[in-house]
């Protein structure tokens, strides 16, 4: 085949995506959407997409017709949650809210960073805090914590283990515990399969 | 039409024959529920001797088919059971009256809105709601007593509020077909909005050109009264007999006197702001709005007048017309009809704060973009920056300020003009300056009217403005009181910015401040956007639902001036329609006294809103004059000793309706 | 401080103010004690859970752990207050969800009720600023100033969370401009000064720090050249996180960036409370002003001493 059939011929219609993802879409409440105008006041606010490729409006756009690909898309896990498109919709759409519930449904899928992965399953899960102070790595903030006459652990979770183990009971009836081991297996077949592909690559 | 039967004699003590139609309404009404069964149902309800079902009631055939019965001597009160009374209860009166029963004898069921529409998903829940409604109809017809419809004189003359292009055409036309007219305007010149703007789309014909020739034909005709700086006050009567008191504010200049010399603006030593000009040029305290205005009286502004004295001073106003303790003064007129034209307020956008209007000086709106446009504006008709007087090189307009916004605040409906209205003003800058560069930012481009996508063509392909489809998010301050604009270019799927000399916000038009005032006085209703509302939004886009009243103009919603033209025209004919015919039928929906029930007490007199109770001393009753009563029942309810029954709505009817209602509760799923 | 109370406040202490950025806790506890606040603590209290992150993994989750977090003040019987803004944001979106959404409400309780807890809706979250706004009111708190700070320039941060969503916030829907900072921070005589995009987000929320920490530090960039544009002398901010990108975030953009911004960054970025507390004449040990060891590494990343500089000879 001629390069020039690789490099300009690009047959991409777009199909009727997934309607298992289109429906989880509807579960989510993102209905909410579909008054969108498309008029650009999210995406225009938006400080984000000023200097990276996340657009509101398209990630909106695509959740409205059902395409997947934006769940996969570290797209939307460039959204700081500043709340301006969600503050100046002309068709008063939660914006932010429905990104957030997008980001849902990709964890729901398996699509987390690694580093949110970590956060979420290792720290937050263990500890109960999302920024820690105890354990080896964190001697230093304690210590910084009494070079201002405070106690080296503050009375949270941290100094209550009795407390750590209710949010953790918590964690587990509300459904997180399933939702990061299932994402943990996810994960665990992706590295497997990649690494069957770079065998057989080789 | 056939002719009208000798009347049937009905006396309410006679046995009910009622006879019941079920209406298919095409698949409306027969698409949801079996009409057979419905028919059989209405069969089984004491008193009804027929049932009949048929495709349309409403055509010729349902309509013989009721005048058939009647004249059969087979039924003496009709039941339909079909759509909202508001469609067709005058239509099957008319059938009644013409096969020569008593219109009052007829009753309505509406099936179809409160029935099949609401309910096309759920035909069981459909069909147990039309039984209900058909067993209540049923029940009220056994009730119904022959009533006599009322006859009032129509006053040739009409009552026009606001003097803007619609109200001046209204009364041109009105007058020329020889009714007296009654013009107030509240500001001190006729003309309205449409005297601020420059030329007008798409024919690009200057506005003043156009429009002041009807303003000075309206001042010479003879059967126009205009009544400048006046307000309407006090509105009451009815249909054919409005009495109506207007207040003429005081001008603190006598215009039996004053020769419009126009001696004392310049001798004033007060300038301010000019409204017309929309505080970008200046007036003094005393001023005529404009020199076109009409009628060209001058006025002062005793919010601005310091009590210098100088204008009074023999060697500056030498008629000595200058009256500084005039006092307003109130005239009562009588008019059969009343137009309303009191168009439209431009929507603030200082509450959106993310566009600067109010921050940054060089954002303005388009209403003053057009002053700025205007040759006989504050600029004569070349656009400057207010920060530094210097032609902007670059301009963006966006579009749908204040409109289309779902938020609080904002105005849900599209406005209308203002696609037309920016691409106007953005040409008409282009022509001034060719190698400026201007931007209009839209989320869609309305060019709907005769000549308008064709003028919005020509906008982009021979001025070569550039439209940018997206809303805007926010603008900043750059440097030299620029402004810097935040977008998506969503056709492109980009963020951009662009630097801009000026900013013009295309702001929507408005309901005015005051309507509901107005709406009060006159008892007319207004719809969710805030503006009055008409009768039917298809086939009585002109009335309002109080006889005799109607609307024109963007008073009625936002429309450009061919629209408001247009529709002036009908409220005028309208209106003269009704007066033309010398007298109309009320509905005899008025209260009556039960006169030996009635104690005297008087409660029902305060609390009547239309003054409709006198009082017989010689009798000690209360007496109800029906040509003012509006029948509220506000009576009926008020008075302690059961005396007051409201026609056609007694207690006694309602009654029988809710009896029914209740006593067979069929709809087991709670209406859903 | 003796005796009778005039507010009493529960503490919602959060993540990065305690284990990272400690001074701020001290201020905040100085403050408010200062100002006739009794400060409780919330013992057992954990992550509220950040709004942008932990909700955006999994709705629930958050909705349920902060509902637990607000029963411990509602135990208490005192309305919260936190002096973060994600907290804030958790803490405030979460009650007002709950008290509007009985579904949600009743799906809560069934989980918190396996802890022999139950959210009520009894008390009110409430951000440090606005305790001080409107709970004790500027002439209250200008009551106290001893000091005024006639040259210090201020580049005010307000975040996003402690405005938006403007409708479950207190403002009266003010998001675009509002002055209530500006207000407070004004009383100890220093100038708020205007800059262009003040209201700009700092960069580190929505899980975007955590994701690609370049992104965030590009934020922070923009506001930087803004504020140093300005000729601030300090940033005043009222959250820890904002405040982590802003003085560790410094450091990330003088990194990433350093092609691009010309001179080094070196903006002192101060905690509202901190500020406060010295023209109240408190002790600058107790506000977390003072360096009293020798750890490296620890926070602040940029360090303060101009600022200290710059107001010295007020303070005599
Ligand atoms: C910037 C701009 C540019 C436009 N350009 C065009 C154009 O180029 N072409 C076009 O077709 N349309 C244009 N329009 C639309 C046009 O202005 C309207 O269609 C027109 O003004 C409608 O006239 P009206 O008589 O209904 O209302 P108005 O012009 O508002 O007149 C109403 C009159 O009633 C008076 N009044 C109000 N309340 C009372 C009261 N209570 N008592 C007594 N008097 C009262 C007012 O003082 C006023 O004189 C433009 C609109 C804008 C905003
Ligand atoms: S601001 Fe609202 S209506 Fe406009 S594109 Fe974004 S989501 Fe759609
Ligand atoms: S006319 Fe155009 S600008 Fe005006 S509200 Fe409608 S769409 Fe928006």
């Amino acid at each position: 085949m001629s390069d020039n059939v690789e490099k300009y011929i690009k047959r991409k219609v777009y199909k009727k995506e997934n309607s298992r993802i289109a429906q989880k879409f509807v579960d989510a409440g993102l209905e909410k959407i579909r008054s969108c105008i498309n008029c650009g006041t999210c995406t225009g606010s938006c400080p984000s997409g000023r200097r990276t490729a996340y657009r509101t409006r398209s990630a909106i756009r695509k959740a409205l017709t059902g395409d997947e690909s934006v769940l996969q898309d570290i797209d939307i896990w460039l959204c700081t949650t500043c709340y301006y498109c969600y503050e100046r919709c002309p068709r008063n759409i939660p914006v932010t809210d429905m990104i957030i519930k997008l980001r849902n449904i990709a964890v729901e899928e398996g699509f987390i960073l690694d580093n949110h992965f970590t956060l979420a399953n290792d720290i937050f899960y263990e500890t109960g805090h999302g920024v820690p102070a105890n354990g080896e790595g964190n001697k230093k903030w304690r210590d910084l914590r009494e070079s201002y006459g405070l106690p080296p652990l503050p009375p949270t979770v941290h100094t209550h283990p009795e407390a750590l183990k209710e949010c953790q009971e918590l964690m587990k009836s509300v459904g997180f515990r399933d939702l990061m081991d299932n994402v943990a297996e996810k994960k665990k077949q992706e590295r497997a399969e990649q690494e069957k592909e770079e065998v057989k690559e080789k | 039409m056939t002719e009208i039967q000798k009347e049937i004699k009905v006396r309410a003590k006679d046995r009910p024959q009622i006879g019941v139609y079920v209406c298919h309404c095409g698949i409306n009404i027969a698409g949801v529920v079996d009409v057979v069964k419905l028919k059989d149902y209405a069969l089984s309800l004491p008193d009804v001797v027929l049932a009949r079902e048929y495709k349309f009631m409403c055509s010729d055939n349902g309509q013989k088919m009721i005048k058939d019965d009647i004249e059969a001597g087979l039924i003496n009160r009709v039941v339909v059971a079909a759509c909202s009374p508001r469609m067709h209860e005058p239509t099957f009166r008319l059938t009644c009256k013409e096969a020569g029963l008593n219109q009052f004898l007829f009753e309505q069921a509406n099936i179809r809105e409160h029935a099949t529409w609401v309910n096309m998903q759920d035909p069981e829940g459909a069909y147990d709601i039309a039984k209900d409604h058909i067993r209540m109809a049923v029940a009220k017809s056994r009730k119904l007593i022959p009533l006599q419809v009322q006859k009032v004189k129509v006053e040739p003359s009409c009552l026009i509020i606001g003097a803007g292009i619609a109200g001046m055409n209204s009364a041109l036309d009105l007058a020329d077909e020889g009714y007296k007219v009654y013009l107030v305007e509240r500001s001190p010149t006729i003309g309205g909005h449409m005297a601020q703007l420059d030329k007008t789309f798409p024919t690009m014909d200057c506005s003043a050109c156009i429009l002041t020739p009807r303003m000075v034909d309206v001042a010479r005709k003879k059967n126009i009264e205009i009544m400048s700086y006046s307000e309407v006050v006090d509105v009451s009567g009815y249909v054919g007999n409005f009495e109506v008191t207007i207040m003429k504010k005081p001008h603190y200049v006598d215009q039996e006197k004053c020769t419009a010399c126009g001696a004392c603006v310049e001798s004033c030593p007060v300038t301010c702001g000019n409204e017309f000009d929309l505080g970008m040029g200046t007036r003094k305290a005393i001023y005529i709005p404009f020199p076109q205005a009409v009628p060209g009286q001058y006025t002062i502004d005793m919010d601005k007048c310091i009590k210098c004295g100088i204008c009074a001073r023999i060697d500056v106003c030498e008629p000595e017309a200058i009256k500084y303790d005039d006092k307003p003064e109130y005239v009562k007129v009588n008019v059969g009809t009343i137009i309303v034209a009191t168009g439209w307020d431009l929507y603030d956008p200082t509450e959106l704060v993310q566009y600067g209007y109010g921050r940054f000086p060089n954002v303005i709106t388009g209403l003053q973009m057009e002053r700025l446009l205007s040759s006989f504006g504050p600029v004569l008709g070349k656009p400057v920056r207010p920060s530094d007087g210097k032609a902007p090189h670059t301009i963006a307009f966006l579009q749908c300020v204040g409109s289309r916004n779902f938020r609080e605040g904002g105005n849900t409906y599209c406005s209308r003009v203002c696609c037309m209205y920016a691409t106007k003003q953005a040409r008409q800058y282009k022509e001034k300056h060719p190698e400026a560069e201007v931007y209009i930012f839209y989320m869609d481009i309305r060019a709907f009217g005769k000549g308008y996508e064709e003028f919005y063509e020509s906008a982009a392909e021979n001025y070569g403005i550039k439209y940018i489809r997206g809303r805007i998010a926010e603008v900043y301050g750059g440097e030299n009181d620029s402004i810097i604009i935040r977008a998506e270019d969503t056709l492109l799927q980009t963020p951009i910015e662009i630097e801009v000399d000026m900013f013009v916000l295309s702001c929507g038009l408005e309901a005015r401040a005051d309507s509901d005032k107005v709406s009060s006085l006159l008892s007319i209703q207004r719809s969710a956007d805030g503006f009055f509302m008409e009768a039917h939004p298809k086939l009585k886009p002109v009335d309002t639902l109080t006889d005799g009243i109607f609307v024109a103009g963007v008073a009625q919603g936002p429309k450009d001036i061919p629209d408001t033209v247009a529709q002036a025209k009908g409220a005028a004919s309208s209106a003269a329609a009704l007066m033309a015919q010398g007298e109309v039928e009320i509905e005899p929906y008025y209260s009556v006294v039960i006169e030996h029930l009635c104690s005297g007490c008087r409660s029902c007199q305060s609390l009547c809103p239309f003054g409709a109770i006198d009082f017989d001393e010689f009798k000690k009753i209360a007496v109800v004059n029906p040509a003012l009563c509006k029948g509220c029942g506000t009576c009926v309810s008020a008075c302690p000793s059961g005396a007051m029954v409201q026609n056609h709505f007694a207690n006694f009817q309602l009654d029988s309706i809710i009896n029914v209602a209740l006593k067979q509760p069929t709809v087991e799923n709670g209406g859903k | 401080m003796s005796g009778e109370k005039k507010w009493r406040y529960a503490f919602f202490l959060g993540c990065v103010a305690p284990n990272r950025y400690p001074m701020i806790e001290s201020s905040i506890r100085a403050v408010f004690d200062h100002l006739g606040a009794e400060i409780l603590e919330m013992e057992g209290a954990s992550c509220c859970p950040a709004p942008g992150v932990f909700r955006a993994f999994h709705i629930p989750t958050w909705l349920v752990i902060a509902a637990r977090n607000l029963t411990i003040a509602e135990d208490l019987g005192v309305d919260v207050i936190t002096g973060c803004n994600g907290c804030y944001g958790t803490l405030r979106d979460a009650w007002y969800e709950l008290l509007h959404e009985p579904e949600l409400k009743k799906m809560v309780n069934e989980h918190l009720a396996k802890v022999g807890r139950k959210f009520k809706g009894s008390i009110e979250p409430k951000h440090i600023v606005q305790a001080l706004y409107q709970d004790m009111g500027l002439d209250y708190v200008k009551g106290f100033v001893k000091h005024k700070f006639k040259d210090l320039k201020v580049a005010v941060h307000y975040g996003c969370h402690i405005l938006k969503p403007s409708d479950k916030r207190p403002w009266g829907g003010d998001y675009e401009n509002p002055r209530f900072l500006d207000e407070i921070v004004e009383i100890t005589g220093a100038k708020s000064i205007d800059y262009k995009d003040k209201f700009m987000c700092c960069g580190a929320g929505g899980a975007v720090r955590t994701a690609v920490k370049e992104v965030a530090a590009d934020f922070s960039r923009e506001k930087l050249v803004n504020i140093r544009d300005s000729g601030a002398d300090i940033i005043i901010d009222c959250c820890p996180f904002c405040h982590l990108q802003l003085d560790l975030g410094q450091m990330e953009a003088n990194n990433y960036y350093k092609d691009i911004i010309g001179e080094q960054f070196k903006v002192p970025v101060i905690y509202l409370t901190q500020l406060l507390g010295l023209s109240f004449g408190i002790d600058p040990n107790e506000l977390g002003l003072i360096k009293n060891h020798e750890l490296s590494g620890v926070s602040p990343f940029i360090p303060i001493d101009p600022f200290i500089e710059k107001i010295k000879e007020e303070l005599l």
